[in-house]
């Protein structure tokens, strides 16, 4: 009878312990989150993470750079004919049709870096032309001649108004 | 007789310091948003212009949870992530006051007493017959009455103006530590751990030790 | 699978018998009191200082125009940075708080005697480190407090002779505290607490060597000896619980208690906060250093003040074993020596006044003088309780101690050098 009383003691025991050990084992390894999530970027960092972008004051043809992320973003208000013209071809070196470049047809908004070696291109009449090695690009940011191997990158953004642009979140 | 006259000065010097000298009225900080929010206004409408409050953002208002509408009307054109800065440029205000204001992100940590301190001195201000101004909580301030104290007469103007001094030191509490809510969350959830954990090691210890003849 | 691993370990490294030996199976008395605890929380709170205080140098910027900014952003834009920076400031509250119970529980029963002389001596050194390195981490936050603080306290340097001013601008690597010496303080805030941890490396091999005394104040038989776990283990743990309880009280809801209004001002070197007062854990030496009217003496004071302590095994002269459980002066001695701290931390903490000066001087007085005065007490109160009558056992080990003492005396004149 004893010796059942000894197990059973030492069955509890056992668990009380074990289980003393797992609470404290979980209360260890919470404690290290906060340490291992102060590394991830700061409040001010994720605060430049995405740009926001007012269109309103970008007219019919023009260009703006904005910064995102410390890179350059070219927003493109595109007139009808040259939305016309950009979808009526894919481009020749990295096809890709232009309805898959843009969200609102008028607006175009890719990363200016050229694809070659980092530069940023300038705008031109036909695009933009990379002053360091000679690529040019048409409206739709596609390569038209190389250097450079693809069109430009675009960002992810999205329209949070119909004047308005967030870059930084599809 | 040099000597003499100093005695004297530091004499009245300080007589004034002690009749200056008041208690100060303990206040309970508001931590619900209307209340930081209609010190959010006191300040941009009254303290902003000379005043700048370099540690927070216009983001943090909008994580405070301030309308962006709002927010967005306040900054104009300048980035979500811009300081709330000053409207009065350092060598302008030194020129004016004789001293360039403070800033205000911690100032109800950086006075003893906290939020009563800049509570009673908001509230500190009288008139002399002299016509001059004082401040009962901070004599040698350079500092004009900003809420309007010296000269208010009407009970109910008082009463309003003493809310606005309780809803802009709540703001600033808040702007001095923002988060404080969630420090108080987190510690609850952490203490009523440890003391759960803390049982259980109690009890281990205790049946470790049962063992010892 | 795990024991085969450990088993190709023990081959190239005494890993399974160091944790036996050292660990799980070393003797430790088993009437040790909770008092016996905070040797382990000290050590607990080295581990958490380290560690918060890496992360927060991951984010710290050193330099005048740098160092509050860095702070805020610390503050509101570091993912739990508040955290870290409120764990690593009240840690430092409590690290002080833990050594000065160790300290107390040290000269309370005696520990600091033969043969631990040098687990006092160590633990002397590690004092003064550690106040090295929350001096010089106080400066960090570059606040007015942060740097008047160290204004005065380099200062006091000036009454080395002849170089005394060379030294100050020295230390500061400027003529005033600035920029220069923010960045070195935390170079070496960095650097000191690894040194800490190699000598408390020491403090514990040295501990190993004698064994932990106990409240009885006389080394028991090894039978009475019991293996550290889990006895130890689960009160150790069992005490950490209870200390975090009382951490997280104050991390969480009162972060601010300690810190200094004038600490949330950035430094501004034209002008000096109404009253400049160190961290609370300065204070009693900080009131002694206030006492004196003249700066050298002053300084030597506040200096002797901390040392004092080392001398302690030198000083009782009693043959008595033990400490206050056996000896009634030593008991007293220390509840008045705690009161007469308590009256130090008063005065350093309050702006100095005619009262002020006065409780300074006299307890600055007590100080040093229950120092001076303990050869003679102890010697006395030896003669007294002799004549009182002991314990047996007490009788019995003092009998046994003098045997041993004309022993090692006989073998040294015949020569017989063993």
């Amino acid at each position: 009878m004893a010796e059942n009383e000894d197990l059973g003691d030492a069955k509890r025991r056992n668990f009380l312990i074990k289980a003393t050990a797992a609470v404290g084992m979980a209360g260890a390894v919470a404690a290290c989150l906060p340490f291992i999530d102060s590394m991830n970027p700061s409040a001010d960092v994720l605060a430049k993470a995405t740009t926001e972008v007012d269109l309103s004051g970008i007219p019919v043809g023009g260009v703006h750079t904005v910064a995102w992320q410390g890179k350059p973003i070219f927003i493109f208000h595109r007139t009808p004919e040259e939305i016309k013209a950009m979808q009526a071809t894919n481009g020749i070196i990295d096809p890709e049709p232009d309805q898959k470049r843009v969200k609102q047809a008028e607006w175009l908004v890719v990363i200016g870096i050229c694809t070659h070696m980092g530069c940023v291109p300038n705008k031109d009449a036909a695009g933009w032309l990379c002053p360091c090695h000679g690529s040019e690009y048409d409206d739709s940011g596609r390569v038209v001649r190389g250097p450079a191997p693809k069109n430009l990158y675009l960002p992810p953004y999205k329209f949070v108004a119909a004047d308005k642009i967030v870059i930084g979140v599809a | 007789m040099k000597k003499f006259i100093v005695l004297l000065i530091l004499c009245c010097a300080s007589v004034q310091v002690w009749a200056a000298e008041a208690t100060l009225q303990n206040i309970k900080v508001d931590t619900d948003l209307p209340a930081i929010e209609s010190g959010l206004d006191v300040f941009m409408n009254t303290c902003h212009a000379c005043h700048t409050l370099k540690y927070i953002t216009y983001l943090d208002l909008v994580k405070l949870g301030v309308d962006k509408t709002k927010v967005d009307g306040m900054r104009g054109d300048q980035p979500l992530d811009t300081s709330l800065v000053g409207l009065m440029p350092d060598a302008a205000a030194e020129q004016m006051f004789g001293k360039v204001p403070p800033d205000l992100s911690l100032m109800t940590h950086a006075r003893e007493g906290g939020p009563s301190y800049v509570y009673s001195y908001l509230l500190g201000y009288y008139n002399t017959p002299d016509g001059v101004t004082h401040n009962r909580i901070f004599p040698a301030t350079h500092m004009p009455d900003p809420l309007g104290m010296s000269t208010a007469t009407d009970p109910a103007q008082q009463a309003k103006i003493r809310k606005t001094a309780h809803d802009v030191v709540s703001f600033l509490a808040w702007a001095a530590d923002p988060h404080k809510q969630e420090r108080h969350r987190l510690g609850y959830y952490v203490i009523g751990y440890l003391a759960f954990l803390t049982l259980l090691l109690y009890i281990v210890k205790k049946q470790v030790w049962s063992r010892l003849k | 699978m795990k024991n085969r691993v450990i088993d190709w370990i023990d081959q190239r490294f005494p890993l399974s018998s160091f944790v036996k030996h050292d660990l799980t199976e070393y003797p430790t008395p088993r009437n040790l009191s909770y008092w016996w605890n905070f040797g382990f929380l000290a050590g607990f709170l080295l581990v958490l200082q380290v560690a918060t205080g890496i992360f927060l140098a991951m984010h710290y910027k050193a330099g005048a125009d740098l160092s509050f900014d860095s702070v805020q952003h610390i503050m509101r834009d570091v993912n739990y940075g508040w955290l870290l920076r409120f764990m690593h400031a009240t840690g430092a509250s409590a690290f002080f708080l833990v050594i000065y119970i160790h300290m107390a529980r040290t000269l309370y029963y005696g520990s600091y005697r033969a043969p631990r002389e040098l687990m006092w001596w160590t633990g002397q050194g590690l004092l003064i480190m550690l106040m090295a390195t929350a001096f010089m981490g106080y400066l960090l936050p570059w606040g007015q407090m942060s740097y008047w603080g160290a204004t005065v306290i380099t200062n006091l340097f000036k009454v080395t002779p002849y170089f005394g001013e060379q030294i100050v601008t020295w230390l500061r690597g400027d003529y005033t505290v600035s920029d220069a010496t923010l960045t070195r303080f935390f170079a070496l805030h960095y650097l000191i607490p690894f040194l800490i941890i190699g000598g408390v490396l020491v403090h514990l091999v040295a501990l190993h060597t004698v064994k932990s005394s106990n409240p009885s104040g006389i080394d028991l038989a090894a039978k009475e000896n019991i293996p550290f776990h889990p006895y130890f283990t689960t009160k150790d743990l069992f005490g950490l619980g209870v200390f975090l309880i009382v951490f997280s009280i104050f991390v969480f809801f009162f972060p601010n208690m300690l810190m200094d209004p004038a600490n949330f001002i950035p430094a501004n070197p034209m002008q000096t906060p109404a009253e400049i007062v160190p961290e609370w854990y300065f204070l009693p030496f900080y009131a002694i250093l206030r006492s004196v009217p003249n700066m050298v003496g002053g300084v030597v004071a506040m200096g002797l003040s901390v040392m004092m302590f080392a001398f302690m095994p030198l000083l009782d002269r009693s043959r008595i074993p033990g400490g206050a459980s056996n000896r009634p002066m030593v008991k007293l001695g220390f509840y008045l020596f705690l009161l007469n701290m308590l009256a130090l931390g008063y005065v350093g903490a309050h702006p100095v006044s005619a009262q002020t000066l006065l409780i300074g001087h006299i307890a600055t007085i007590f100080y040093f003088g229950s120092f001076f005065l303990i050869p003679f007490i102890s010697k006395a109160e030896e003669r007294w309780l002799i004549k009182r009558g002991l314990p047996p056992a007490l009788t019995a080990l003092m009998e046994r101690e003098a045997r041993d003492r004309g022993n090692k005396q006989a073998r040294r004149r015949s020569g017989d050098d063993k």
